[in-house]
């Protein structure tokens, strides 16, 4: 739910990397934090980690400041996506204005792709949220492997799904990231703007929301 | 704080006393002292954490002391409140977890609460219907050897009555053939006395076919074999019939006793309301057993019709009164009675729209009062 508080004229949106173990989602949030310039960034908490795998959660917060005085945060979270950490992730997930869904493109972890799909309906669920009118994208990480199931057979598959077209990434080289990121703002522009107006009132339109909470090192502010 | 995402204070992160360290530490690396606080003064600049101005920090010799002191501030602030979040968010899941487990525990509890009670429910319905089944059961049975008894005896009565008829009437022609033999025969002691024996033995016989064609008339009566299913029953008639009968099985060697009133005819079923006046002379024979006397009683007043059947027996003990129109229950020897004969009554009466009450003591004897409605349905 965005956390909106007139009196700083402050709002705060949250999105959450969501997945099975090991998929990719903390080293989504490291890409991000390192590729992306946006115009306000904060520092990449990294909380407790056991052998590199999540325990807590990853956190990245990102913002802009409108013309109008809008002082718009994003906060990008990871869940840890050991099956036993589930009360952890129910927490994080809870509010979410936004998921990114990052599955895993190895063959042998289709299973484990949809075990945590059904994972994040249940908790979405859960904490009171809607799956099919949440703003999400979901990723096939790992790209650059070499036993990975066809794109072509992937977008075929999630086709009819509210989630198609499916962003394919190789989170490793940094590659697809922010095209993920992107899209997912996209999707969250849409919800964030029928109800807070946020074109007509501060002055920030779908290419804006966008590009200055994506603009990257590379590419500058597109 | 409030939740593990809400962006923390400066209080929230350090207690007074460290931020007052921290800020004394630093001074003693700048030129001039600095102050950590959470309110801006003159020169201080932001204290950042996390795109958040947590505090301001001001003193110092330069702006360059200034924010490098605060850089260090902010580097700090992200060890504490990872360490902060991280227990923060452990401390809101297990107590998650917890509330979520206590409320299992709760459903655990209400839904074994509600098996047992509808375990205990549906023991009862199950010992209900098997009652219920064992009942209609041996009714079933009860009825089913009434009824082939019924046309058993019917049967037999049936066959009987002609053979017996016409063993009668010829025995009747015969005593009038050995009168008009009488004056052929040549007068002498030995004859007339040959006569007068030959004249008894056919009255004899003839009183011994008279006796069967009661008994016959009795079994016909009793099994209502000439009678609808529903009719007007003439309850006095029924009584001598199953009176007779009891009689019968018991050898003419009970002492009835019979006092029976005018009664207007009731609609009923015959052969039920034999059965019911049947089970209850055989109760009351076999508690007089050899020796005692059975007083039957009838009368009618405009409201109804009453019958009595009253006996000096051994009487029911107070402990099983209660039970005594218990289907199965019985007193007697195993064998020898279903134990239903007073239920079966008891129903019987009851769909005639009347009462069978029971009066006994014992030792003294049983009384049993029969009401029957004269007009009846409700
Ligand atoms: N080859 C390849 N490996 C990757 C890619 N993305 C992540 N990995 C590796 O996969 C492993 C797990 O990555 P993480 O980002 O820690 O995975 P996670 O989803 O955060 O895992 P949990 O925190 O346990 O849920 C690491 O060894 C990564 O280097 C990728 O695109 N290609
Ligand atoms: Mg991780």
């Amino acid at each position: 739910m965005p956390d909106f508080s007139p009196e700083d004229n402050k709002l705060a949106l949250k999105v959450v990397f969501y997945g099975p173990a090991l998929s990719g989602k903390t080293t989504n949030l490291m890409q991000l934090h390192s590729l992306l310039n946006p115009e306000r960034k904060g520092e990449l908490m990294v909380l407790e980690t056991r052998d590199d795998r999540t325990l807590f959660f990853d956190m990245l917060p990102i913002g802009l400041r409108s013309r109008s005085g809008l002082d718009l945060r994003l906060k990008l979270y990871t869940v840890p996506g050991q099956v036993q950490h589930d009360s952890t992730r129910k927490a994080v997930l809870s509010r979410a204005d936004g998921v990114v869904f990052v599955a895993d493109s190895q063959v042998a972890q289709q299973d484990n792709n949809a075990i945590a799909f059904g994972n994040l309906e249940d908790n979405l669920d859960k904490v009171g949220l809607d799956i099919d009118t949440r703003p999400m994208v979901v990723q096939f990480n790992k790209r650059d492997l070499l036993s990975v199931v066809d794109e072509a057979e992937l977008q075929s598959r999630w086709a009819d799904t509210p989630w198609a077209p499916l962003a394919m990434a190789s989170a490793l080289q940094g590659k697809g990231v922010i095209e993920t990121f992107r899209a997912l703002l996209d999707r969250l522009y849409t919800v964030i703007n029928a109800e807070f107006d946020l074109a007509g009132k501060h002055d920030i339109d779908r290419a804006t929301f966008i590009s200055r909470l994506s603009a990257s090192h590379g590419v500058g502010n597109a | 704080m409030r939740s593990f995402e809400d962006d923390p204070t400066l209080s929230d992160l350090l207690t007074p006393d460290q931020i007052q360290r921290l800020g004394g530490a630093l001074s003693g690396l700048c030129r001039e002292p600095v102050a950590i606080s959470e309110n801006r003064t003159g020169d201080a600049v932001p204290v950042e954490f996390n795109l958040e101005t947590v505090g301001w920090l001001s003193g110092g010799a330069s702006d360059g002391e200034r924010e490098a002191a605060a850089e260090l501030v902010s580097f700090l602030m992200l060890f504490v409140a990872k360490y902060r979040l991280a227990a923060n968010i452990h401390h809101d899941t297990t107590e998650a977890s917890y509330a979520e487990l206590q409320r299992q525990n709760e459903a655990l509890k209400a839904s074994e609460a509600k098996y047992r009670d509808l375990s205990d429910q549906l023991q009862q319905k199950v010992d209900e219907q098997v009652a219920v089944i064992r009942q209609t059961q041996q009714e079933l049975y009860e009825s089913a050897r009434l009824r082939s008894v019924g046309h058993l005896a019917a049967g037999v009565a049936h066959e009987i009555n002609n053979p017996v008829g016409f063993i009668s009437s010829n025995l009747r022609v015969a005593r009038d053939y050995v009168k008009d033999l009488e004056p052929l025969l040549p007068e002498t002691a030995d004859n007339r006395e040959l006569l007068e024996d030959f004249n008894d033995l056919l009255s004899e016989s003839i009183e011994g076919t008279d006796r069967i064609a009661d008994i016959v008339a009795d079994l016909k009566t009793f099994s209502s074999i000439d009678q609808a299913e529903h009719s007007l029953c003439d309850l006095n008639s029924l009584l001598r019939s199953a009176i007779h009968l009891i009689q019968t099985e018991h050898d003419h060697s009970l002492s009835i006793m019979e006092n029976l009133g005018e009664l207007p005819r009731i609609p009923g079923h015959p052969s039920r309301l034999s059965q019911t006046l049947f089970n209850l002379l055989d109760n009351a024979a076999q508690a007089v057993g050899d020796n005692g006397r059975i007083l039957v009683r009838t009368l009618a007043d405009n409201t109804g019709i009453q019958v009595i059947i009253q006996d000096n027996g051994c009487g029911i003990p107070d402990t099983v009164r209660s039970q005594v129109f218990d289907a199965f229950f019985t007193t007697r020897p195993v064998g020898s009675g279903t134990g239903l004969g007073l239920t079966v009554a008891r129903d019987t009466v009851r769909a005639h729209g009347g009462q069978l009450t029971l009066d006994s003591q014992e030792g003294a004897g049983t009384r049993v009062v029969l009401t029957l409605p004269v007009k009846q349905g409700s």
